[in-house]
């Protein structure tokens, strides 16, 4: 993560703040920040998102071309994530500084999306082993203030639910040969279902406590957190453990708990949110 | 740019034959008397062969088997750091995994993917409580795991291999790190230590798909702590916390072999360098 230099007695300050339940942004320990969110900011893609929470600005682009399907998956279309943490968010991140991270949070993203629940993805296939529907899901960090995980979890999210794929049909020649035609009509879309889509949560374990949404500086103080993908029934559709220190079953078992509930109400939150803005919204100008 | 050597001048892209199979019967994942298809129970981990010290070149070396899961694994260095990171008052851990080209189902590429890359990472995090890493500060420490055949559970015994390398390296540390693999399969069915036929695979589960999946902790046995959990599948949490247990339980019973193989390791060391002063003694 893009690092802060904090003294050990900005350190101290964090930690017992965070042990007496209070943080230096007077949230409590399970609240997010605030968040904004914005569908449809990029023209040329079939999906986007913007969200800024707090410091944390993402961008999604998601773009639907054809391709071929995988050979273990015939009659499936797939999802394709890439990550770049671009310097404009730290100037860590400047060459291939970024890549580690955006490696491992494309992988979180690649294995908790990968579940058959997840996505209709046979609905993806055009013609089995021939043609299918290739969504490229790619996310640029344009500012990083903690919490990245998360973040790009719900822009995602945002992003394929606005993602609009034309319809396609297939006809059968006098030949026999099957011939693939895209509709033009901008309005003839296939919307992609989100209500099973995952969110991230980071529990991150601060002390002898833990908090949800840590910012950079609390980033800074935490030694372990757990990546959960909750979805909306809140089941765990994905956990890895980050970070260099290990924890005790006990404090596994509470963060899970939060992390649980945190995740149910995000997911909710969210799709009133997207209910809200619509399939359909665009806006011009995303910095305005 | 050096060009790619290793590369042989095959087809870019190459699949298995057994894909073009006429789709054969599924495959149950237990026997009608409860067992499995190896004649396990639920919770019998395989019986493992571990030894330190294979590798005589690297400073700390093992190589662990369970059945027909097999890893290898070297460590070097200390050294100093290459990267340009700069400096730290801490030494810094790195991993590589590898599959062989040949250790799975299908081959792998030589060079290293994104999911190799990314358990190299976790195998690295999950090793770094175990280490006195104040130790060795401004210094590096590689750690270099190949799996030479997968049939299940091998990111479980490489976390093992790695922590017994390193121990075998003479490198100080407040626990080993030992890792557990474990199948669910509905509410109240975990598999512990899965075959690669076993294991889970998102698209293998037919119907309800809900607590199906895969949890692989890595434990230090002296904390009784977790240094790395990785689950995949759909899993309710309070599922989930009971698979950890079971994965604990599991790397319980792993860590006698570890300590075993480890006290065996010391003692060759002890006798090959009494050898040694007697021969110069003579």
């Amino acid at each position: 993560m893009a690092k802060v230099q904090l003294s050990l007695g900005e350190k101290t300050f964090i930690i017992h703040g965070v042990q007496d339940g209070l943080r230096t942004d007077g949230r409590s320990c399970d609240a997010f920040r605030p968040m904004e969110l914005e569908c449809g900011v990029v023209s040329n893609t079939s999906g986007s998102s913007r969200l800024r929470l707090s410091n944390t600005e993402i961008l999604v682009g998601v773009k639907a071309e054809m391709g071929k399907p995988r050979p273990t998956r015939p009659n499936e279309g797939y999802l394709e994530f890439f990550i770049d943490l671009s310097a404009n968010a730290s100037p860590e991140f400047e060459g291939r500084g970024g890549e580690e991270l955006a490696t491992e949070i494309a992988n979180t993203l690649t294995l908790t999306y990968d579940l058959k629940n997840v996505l209709d993805y046979q609905a993806l296939c055009v013609l089995p082993q021939q043609c299918c529907w290739v969504v490229y899901v790619d996310v640029v960090v344009l500012e990083c203030g903690g919490n990245l995980f998360d973040a790009i979890g719900i822009a995602v999210k945002a992003a394929l639910y606005n993602t609009r794929i034309p319809k396609v049909k297939v006809q059968v020649d006098s030949e026999g040969q099957e011939e693939i035609e895209v509709s033009d009509d901008p309005h003839d879309v296939v919307l992609l279902d989100t209500c099973n889509m995952p969110v991230l949560v980071t529990v991150s374990k601060i002390g002898q406590q833990h908090v949800v949404d840590a910012t950079l500086e609390e980033e800074a103080c935490c030694l372990a957190c757990i990546v959960m993908a909750v979805n909306a029934k809140g089941a765990l559709v994905g956990m890895e453990k980050k970070g260099s220190s290990s924890l005790t079953m006990d404090s596994i078992q509470d963060m899970i708990t939060t992390g649980k509930k945190v995740g149910m109400n995000l997911n909710s939150n969210l799709s009133s949110v997207l209910q809200e803005i619509g399939r359909d919204a665009s806006s011009s100008g995303f910095l305005s | 740019m050096p060009g790619d050597f290793k590369r042989i001048p095959c087809p870019q892209e190459t699949f298995q034959p057994q894909l073009y199979c006429k789709s054969s019967t599924k495959k149950q994942l237990l026997q009608e008397n409860g067992k499995r298809a190896d004649n396990r129970s639920l919770d019998e981990i395989r019986p493992i062969f571990l030894k330190a010290g294979v590798v005589s070149q690297a400073r700390g070396s093992a190589y662990i088997e369970a059945c027909n899961t097999k890893v290898i694994c070297a460590v070097y260095g200390p050294h100093e750091v290459q990267r340009r990171e700069g400096f730290s008052m801490q030494g810094s851990l790195r991993c590589e995994f590898k599959y062989a080209t040949f250790s799975c189902p299908g081959r792998r590429q030589h060079q290293t993917d994104s999911e190799e890359k990314q358990m190299g990472l976790v195998i690295a995090q999950a090793l770094q409580p175990a280490i006195c890493l104040h130790k060795f500060p401004k210094s590096q420490l590689d750690i270099f795991v190949t799996v030479l055949q997968n049939d299940g559970s091998a990111f479980a015994a490489a976390l093992t291999c790695a922590s017994v390398a390193v121990a075998d390296a003479g490198i100080e540390m407040y626990d080993v790190v030992i890792g557990c693999s474990l199948r669910q399969a509905g509410e109240t069915t975990s598999v512990l230590d899965p075959t690669i036929t076993e294991d889970f695979y998102s698209r293998s589960v037919d119907g309800d798909a809900s607590n199906h999946g895969s949890v692989t902790a890595a434990y230090l046995p002296s904390l009784n702590q977790l240094s790395a959990i990785q689950q995949t599948g759909e899993i309710e949490p309070e599922v989930a916390a009971k698979c950890l247990q079971k994965c604990i339980e599991g790397s319980v019973r792993i860590f006698p072999v570890v300590s075993q193989c480890l006290i065996k390791a010391t003692k060759r060391k002890a006798q090959k360098s009494q050898q040694t002063a007697k021969k110069d003694d003579v």
